[in-house]
């Protein structure tokens, strides 16, 4: 007589599907964040008073390397202008915020231009700051 | 004789997706902490341009000059707990907002740190700061 070999059902576990999807969502919207210059090493100036920046679609940074970034790209300065307008488009006022974020040692024969060339644009700039800590 | 069953079972709560839980947290913080809202000072920045008027204004306005470690107003050095209430004693007989600007001329080598601190003063005292940069262009910065 043949006995008949018992099979048991496998099946995969499924229990952190969620989870996993929930993971892979985050993941792309950080990677789909259009100006993520987080990789990017500088450290802000202190002031006493500082405000919300808002939301702004075009960032400014000069790094800890004296290196000059529009949205997290290194860029010249002669194009900074012109990329800027273009980033801006038509957009009304009050919606054409700049985030400026330069290093706290850079220096004025840098950051100058800069200024100068998103005044050029038309931009609202709003300097990135850090709050001083009274003494 | 009646049996009585003990119906106490050890119940545990089901732990196979704590780790799971523990990821998505500090995933979730993570994101928090990177997308965190940028604070800062705001500036408003017309477009630069020169004019004859322009130019007859600028010589009656107050001057600042930075350096890396030094400001000046209007040639006398000034020490930054003072450079508040002496622009302010400048600015005190000036109503209109053409005499209120405050000319910044910075050297190459001016830190942004200081920038910042004596544009914050600049414009506390009620000034609207222009930025004149060697080559005679300017920019005004200010409320």
């Amino acid at each position: 007589m043949k006995i008949a070999r018992k099979t048991y059902k496998v099946e995969v576990p499924s229990v952190a599907m969620g989870d996993i999807a929930f993971n892979l969502l985050i993941f792309f919207v950080i990677l789909a964040k259009a100006q993520d210059d987080t990789h990017l090493n500088w450290t802000p100036a202190e002031t006493t008073k500082i405000e919300s920046a808002g939301a702004s679609r075009v960032s400014v940074l000069i790094d800890n390397n004296s290196k000059l970034y529009l949205n997290g790209q290194q860029i010249g300065i002669s194009q900074l202008a012109g990329e800027v307008k273009q980033l801006l488009g038509d957009s009304p006022a009050g919606d054409r915020t700049v985030l400026m974020k330069v290093h706290r040692d850079a220096q004025a024969m840098l950051f100058e231009p800069v200024i100068e060339a998103v005044s050029e644009a038309g931009g609202d700039l709003v300097h990135i700051l850090e709050k001083q800590q009274s003494d | 004789m009646k049996s009585r069953r003990s119906s106490n079972l050890l119940i545990e709560p089901p732990s196979c997706a704590t780790g799971d839980i523990a990821f998505n947290l500090i995933v979730f913080f993570l994101v928090c902490a990177s997308v965190a809202p940028d604070s800062g000072r705001k500036q408003q920045l017309p477009r630069s341009e020169e004019t004859p008027q322009k130019k007859e204004q600028k010589s009656q306005n107050v001057e600042v000059a930075l350096t890396r470690t030094t400001a000046t107003i209007n040639g006398d050095p000034v020490r930054t707990r003072e450079f508040l209430p002496r622009l302010r004693t400048l600015l005190a007989n000036k109503q209109r907002p053409e005499d209120r600007v405050v000319v910044v001329k910075s050297r190459n080598d001016t830190p942004y740190d200081f920038w910042i601190t004596v544009t914050g003063l600049i414009e506390d005292a009620g000034g609207t700061v222009t930025i004149q940069r060697e080559e005679e262009r300017t920019i005004t910065v200010g409320p």
